[in-house]
């Protein structure tokens, strides 16, 4: 389903457009936050400049929704980021039951265009000695779509 | 483990209420009205109806008219369709407090703190504190009435994005970190639905009457895996409302008066990285102690538990939060049958919960205490009621609120 961005987003999804996934450093502090952050939870303060994340994530927990059929929609993540902050994301290119999964599971970030609306971000297994770089795609064409 | 609830930084000093009450217990306050609509499938009919159909009920259980309210306190439920008109609709001239406030399932909890405040201060006599809900329509799935109405945009995109933009996915993830850290199991998840499965069967208000099995449970549709369709509430239609006034006002009343002891909320706001006990420790590990040393009572001493069990998961992490368990063994405590009927020291969710009997937010909770209290729950009565517990949870474990009630006056 497409996403549309909004003024709280619209930095975020700039980032994400150029393959970066875009946290928020606080600038009284320097304490690394979630990108939807409004405050700085060590020293309150309510300025931010963007710092892009590493891609290096570990699965916290994780849940799969299933339709009425009973058939799996997505593997939905709650991951933790190598700078600290947890988001919630689409966890892909994990088989069904998602029986290999566990805590602690290292995890890479990547970017995924989808029609219509903002590039997401979406984490997936790390690979063996992938962990520290990002998985990249071309950013969307600017202008109107079809 | 993380484990910042339990921290002793922030802990609670006990509520100064507690002394209010202890000063003149004449003015301790009592709930002495309970009302409860038409329950579950119920159509054609408003949360505003339900809601006005409630207190109306209530009052008249007090055996008290509507015009002796001088307060009424107000929590709508998912729709947000309920508000101060209430008021008009049922006719109330000269009301000293009428408010509206939203803790989600930690309401229930909330009005009846706020009302005994109001009744102890002086500021009300007589309040009462009404949820109705009305998500259901007629020719369409439960889980349509909870599903989101709007497109996503946004951070909340994202989430939507993720998968997680139904409370139902929410829990799973919740329960999930729980299962990982604890070893808790869907079987043992599983065992909260069977033990209260057994006490509705017994409840001649709930709508889920048939008795089920582990195997019931395993077998039944993935909702949001780890939860299954039987670790997962009903949805109704429906409003219940309570009426709260003084224990020396109680006295001439209709009702056995049920005293309010103690009351307390907790609100973790858990932070999104690694230092959050989202899914391990919910705010009722801060509420249950501040309600019970307000109480002057420890967890030994509670007889009936009536917890929020919105999902299994809720009750079981409820179950080790209070201290009926040691943290991490609440899935050893249901298997055991600690929850069901004839289960142990303490009776848990003795109505069948909003598993099996019916979905009202912390009404469902602070109703079947309420009965308990006054000894009228027949065949689902539990042996002693000296003390009941009752346990609000509201947003995705965010919000917590916990009353502690009993049939005697006193301390």
């Amino acid at each position: 389903m497409p996403i549309a961005r909004d003024a709280a987003s619209a930095e975020f999804f700039d980032g994400t457009a150029r393959g970066e996934l875009l946290l928020r450093r606080c600038t009284g502090c320097g304490r690394i936050s979630a990108p939807q952050a409004r405050q700085c939870p060590d020293c309150a303060a309510t300025e931010f400049t963007p710092a892009p994340a590493s891609g290096a994530a570990t699965l916290v927990s994780w849940a799969v929704p299933h339709d009425r059929e009973g058939r799996p929609l997505t593997v939905a993540a709650l991951v933790e980021l190598a700078e600290g902050p947890w988001l919630r994301l689409r966890l892909t290119g994990v088989a069904e039951p998602a029986a290999d999964l566990s805590a602690g599971l290292p995890l890479t970030v990547s970017f995924e265009a989808v029609a219509d609306g903002e590039t997401v971000p979406v984490v997936s297994v790390a690979r063996e000695g992938r962990h520290e770089t990002v998985d990249r795609i071309p950013a969307p064409q600017e202008g109107p779509t079809p | 483990m993380p484990d910042p609830l339990s921290s002793d930084s922030n802990s609670p000093a006990p509520p100064a209420a507690s002394a209010t009450f202890r000063a003149n217990p004449a003015l301790s306050p009592a709930v002495v009205g309970l009302g409860i609509t038409e329950m579950g499938k119920v159509y054609g009919r408003t949360a505003p109806d339900f809601a006005a159909d409630a207190v109306r009920r209530a009052v008249a259980d007090a055996g008290l008219r509507t015009a002796d309210l001088d307060g009424l306190l107000i929590n709508s439920g998912v729709r947000n369709d309920l508000g101060l008109e209430l008021a008009r609709d049922l006719d109330l001239r000269d009301l000293r407090l009428l408010d509206y406030l939203q803790g989600y399932g930690s309401s229930a909890g909330a009005m009846v703190s706020f009302a005994s405040l109001a009744v102890s201060s002086g500021l009300a006599t007589t309040v009462a504190c009404v949820f109705a809900d009305a998500p259901l329509r007629e020719g369409r799935g439960t889980g349509a009435a909870y599903a989101a109405r709007k497109p996503p945009s946004g951070f909340d995109g994202l989430l939507v994005d993720a998968g997680l933009a139904s409370v139902n996915a929410r829990y799973a993830l919740a329960a999930r970190r729980h299962m990982t850290t604890y070893g808790t199991t869907s079987e043992q998840l599983g065992a909260v639905a069977v033990a209260q499965r057994g006490w509705a069967v017994r409840n001649p208000l709930a709508q889920l009457r048939t008795p089920i099995t582990l195997a019931d449970h395993q077998a039944s549709r993935m909702i949001a895996d780890p939860l299954h369709l039987l670790d997962c509430c009903l949805v109704s239609n429906g409003g219940i409302a309570v009426v709260v006034t003084t224990a020396e006002r109680a006295r001439d009343l209709a009702q056995p008066p049920v005293h309010v002891k103690g009351f307390a909320q907790a609100h973790p706001g858990y932070p999104d990285a690694g230092d959050s006990a989202f899914g391990l420790v919910s705010g009722a590990a801060r509420s249950g102690p501040a309600a019970l040393a307000m109480a002057g009572a420890s967890i030994e001493d509670v007889d009936v538990a009536e917890l929020y069990d919105c999902y299994t998961f809720t009750a079981l992490l409820s179950v080790e939060d209070y201290g009926f368990c040691a943290k991490g063994e609440g899935g050893a405590f249901a298997e055991s049958g600690a929850l069901g009927p004839g289960g142990g020291r303490t009776a848990f969710n003795t109505g069948g919960g909003q598993l099996s009997s019916y979905y009202m937010w912390g009404m469902t909770p602070l109703s079947e205490a309420v009965i308990q209290a006054r000894g009228q729950g027949g065949e689902r009565q539990a042996p002693r009621n000296d003390l009941v517990l009752v346990s609000g949870n509201g947003g995705v474990l965010d919000h917590h609120s916990t009353l502690l009630l009993s049939p005697h006056a006193g301390s």
